[in-house]
């Protein structure tokens, strides 16, 4: 069977095919499918051609099977140092052999491919700072995902994903009405305690424009609401933008390019319609990888700069403590052993590590704040990432992989975890779930709402 | 008095004592009964997968699940369910507290309903101790007045006709006191307002002369009548009373001694340390002491 009814090369359009895959559970039937699913080789090769560039080359070319990447890659070292995990192996048995054989290669192939995208690489990109050519795994496997997505292998939730940016522009079937309602929504919830709240909606020309992961709207709308009032307190000029406002990428995870660029789009329209004179986004790691670091070049821009600057929401906070936009009450700082998650996707990918090490400074005593080793550009993937946390599939090889994070965390003795990250946060969760450690774990936001002092005219007037 | 009741249920014993009332206010009123339950929470990042809170598995919850979910409820009250009233069954998936506030404001409810917290198994000695933390997020969030029945004992009801208002002379108790007037106005009822002086704090030190709280009582008593005496206007039966003591311990005791079948209290939004759990407020301790039913006011 070449195409299956699920199972296909053709990208999902429109709500109805969302929903209709969503209805095969656990993707059961699309799986099935895709055990039949055509290569198109001649596709894949003129794919190859026309997108397998010099710095990707060179990389094969110059890499000399050191193997000094190994170490380096977490799952190598959880897999019990398993030959096959290592960084170098992954990637020349993978995109290394569809080069070889000009995309002549068969679906058992690619659905081995899509094992090794998928559950054997977060696309955390510390073997790229270990190799001494600086050879980047992590880019190439996010180059493979693409070619496997266009050939329809790609794990069931990330194929739905993707189609949720094509649809709603967000990740998850939240309309720009539903952004905008709960974002209101949740102000009312709290104008009674902070006097003046509101959320300002397509203001133009604002200081701060605020971008958002669509879970926290559809699950969690108090982190809305925990936003909004941390940029009232520090007395910020701020807009959210009635469209464009979701900032992650699933299309990403997925190696969706057209969906990749669709999504960014949707968020540099709404900076050139609002004009803000930055963007601020959530705590989140993808996204901001997405919006800010990759996404430039997906819209095309020359310049790899998103359209106005582009700020993580640690550096906001980092900067709105330092000025003393906001103050922390002394005594309600933390008082407990506390570590720090650092997310690759912005700490080792986009170097922010000094931003939330300065936010620590200012929310624990001293002391308290204890870090993970190896920590900053060299610590570990929390075992999540790259779309891991999502896929039922690979389920269980998530869940080891969760095992490096875990005992990072023991090893610092800490009872709270701070993920500034959304994939972290969950996989720290779900390692909690899995293997019961007594830890507790939480955004910033949250945090701080707890210990900001309020100004007297912000104060609830009952 | 009410249009649109939301009984927010877990579809479990823990809410039978809740479905009681809730069906028997729903059928006093003419109410339009909106029987919502969350069958999920959110699991595994973005993924389509909830956790069921009653099986406890891991599920997907699409249309198909999400019907036979409905199915099940309608199973579990259909012997309350009745020709001629207006009952609607809802679920989602999310966050109790969270999905409990949206379905509120969606559908416009003016009174919600809400059972004894499920707890855990294992910690259920806790949890039985300490309203859970759905019901103390619905409380702190909630536009409409939102009634609570956790015990059995809390659950007879024969329509309302002894109101006890507890007071704390507040403004958000200012509002408790206008809707349990209009209640007991409405139904042709008994109000009783109360007021209990706080005297825990004294008893880590030393104990406070007994002149001392006999002025604070008589003060109490002055402002009790100051205040809420304009408001007894159209009222058959009214009473207002000081105790002191610990504030819950009070409000429950005067509340049996006067065979009330409400509690009509204000919520403060004050927050709890960190945002846990705590053994909190006066409010959820009556929640989970009280003999019968418990409204909370908000706003």
């Amino acid at each position: 069977m070449p195409e299956g009814k699920f199972c296909n090369k053709k990208p999902l359009e429109t709500a109805d095919e969302i929903i209709a895959l969503l209805s095969d559970k656990g993707g059961a039937q699309y799986y099935e499918e895709m055990a039949t699913l055509d290569v198109d080789s001649d596709l894949l090769w003129a794919t190859l051609q026309k997108t397998f560039k010099s710095r990707m080359k060179t990389w094969f070319e110059i890499c000399a099977h050191c193997g000094m990447c190994a170490e380096s890659c977490f799952l190598y070292l959880i897999n019990d140092r398993d030959p096959r995990q290592v960084p170098a192996y992954k990637i020349q048995s993978t995109l290394g052999e569809i080069i070889k054989k000009k995309g002549r290669v068969s679906n058992q192939f690619m659905q081995d491919a899509m094992e090794v995208a998928w559950a054997k690489c977060t696309c955390c990109n510390r073997c790229g700072l270990y190799c001494p050519h600086g050879i980047d795994t992590g880019i190439m496997f996010g180059y493979l995902r693409g070619l496997l997505y266009s050939q329809g292998f790609v794990p069931w939730e990330l194929k739905i994903g993707a189609g949720m940016h094509r649809v709603y522009r967000a990740q998850m079937d939240v309309t720009d009405e539903d952004f905008v309602e709960t974002f209101e929504w949740m102000v009312e919830e709290y104008e009674d305690d902070y006097a003046g709240l509101m959320v300002p909606v397509d203001k133009e020309g604002a200081d701060i424009m605020y971008t958002v992961n669509a879970r926290e709207v559809k699950h969690y709308p108090e982190d809305l609401a925990e936003a909004a009032i941390l940029f009232h307190l520090a007395g910020e000029d701020w807009t959210v933008p009635s469209r464009g406002w979701e900032q992650t990428s699933l299309a990403m995870f997925a190696g969706d390019w057209a969906a990749c660029k669709m999504q960014v789009e949707s968020v540099y329209e709404s900076m050139a319609r609002l004009k803000p004179k930055r963007m601020v986004g959530t705590e989140c790691g993808h996204a901001h990888r997405a919006t800010v670091i990759e996404g430039p070049y997906w819209a095309g821009r020359k310049d790899g700069q998103p359209p106005v600057k582009s700020i993580h929401y640690v550096e906001w906070l980092a900067e709105a403590l330092r000025e003393g936009k906001l103050k922390i009450d002394p005594a309600k700082r933390i008082k407990e052993p506390v570590t720090l998650q650092d997310s690759c996707n912005y700490i080792r990918n986009h170097g922010l590590k000094a931003a939330t090490r300065e936010i620590m400074s200012y929310i624990a005593e001293p002391g308290c704040f204890i870090e993970m080793s190896p920590n900053k550009e060299h610590n570990y993937c929390c075992g999540g990432g790259g779309g891991f946390n999502g896929i039922g599939k690979f389920r269980p090889q998530r869940n080891k992989a969760l095992l490096t994070k875990r005992d990072q965390i023991l090893n610092t003795g800490a009872g709270l975890v701070i993920a500034p990250c959304h994939n972290c946060w969950d996989a720290i969760r779900d390692l909690e779930e899995e293997y019961s450690i007594g830890i507790r774990w939480s955004f910033l936001k949250p945090l701080l709402i707890e210990m900001v002092e309020v100004p007297e005219h912000l104060q609830s007037g009952a | 008095m009410f249009k649109k009741i939301l009984f927010a249920t877990s579809a479990t014993e823990a809410s039978d004592h809740a479905a009681r009332v809730a069906f028997n206010i729903a059928a006093m009123n003419n109410a339009q009964l909106n029987i919502f339950h969350v069958l999920g929470v959110p699991t595994r990042g973005y993924s389509q997968d909830v956790l069921d809170v009653k099986t406890k598995e891991k599920v997907e919850a699409d249309d198909e699940y999400v019907a036979w979910v409905k199915e099940e409820v309608a199973t579990y009250y259909e012997k309350q369910i009745q020709d001629g009233m207006k009952v609607e069954i809802d679920v989602a998936v999310g966050f109790p507290h969270r999905e409990i506030l949206r379905q509120a404001r969606d559908i416009e409810a003016d009174l919600i309903l809400l059972g004894r917290s499920t707890g855990e198994a294992e910690d259920s000695v806790y949890k039985k101790s300490i309203a859970g933390s759905t019901i103390q997020r619905v409380l702190k969030a909630a536009r409409c007045p939102v009634m609570m029945v956790s015990r059995p004992a809390a659950s007879f009801w024969g329509g309302v006709s002894n109101i006890v208002c507890g007071t704390d002379f507040s403004k958000s108790a200012d509002r408790a006191f206008e809707f349990a007037a209009s209640m007991a106005r409405a139904l042709d009822g008994e109000l009783h307002v109360f007021h209990a002086l706080d005297i825990s704090p004294m008893l880590m030190g030393k104990a406070l002369p007994q002149d001392t709280i006999e002025h604070q009582r008589r003060e109490a008593f002055r402002r009790i009548r100051g205040k809420y005496l304009p408001g007894m206007e159209g009222i058959s039966k009214y009473t207002m009373e000081v105790w002191e003591g610990i504030p819950f311990v009070e409000i429950v005791k005067y509340a049996r001694e006067q065979h009330a079948d409400l509690i009509v209290m204000a919520h403060h939004s004050r927050k709890s340390e960190a945002g846990e759990s705590t053994l909190g407020s006066n409010m959820e301790q009556v929640i989970v002491r009280a003999g019968c039913p418990v409204i909370s006011m908000n706003r």
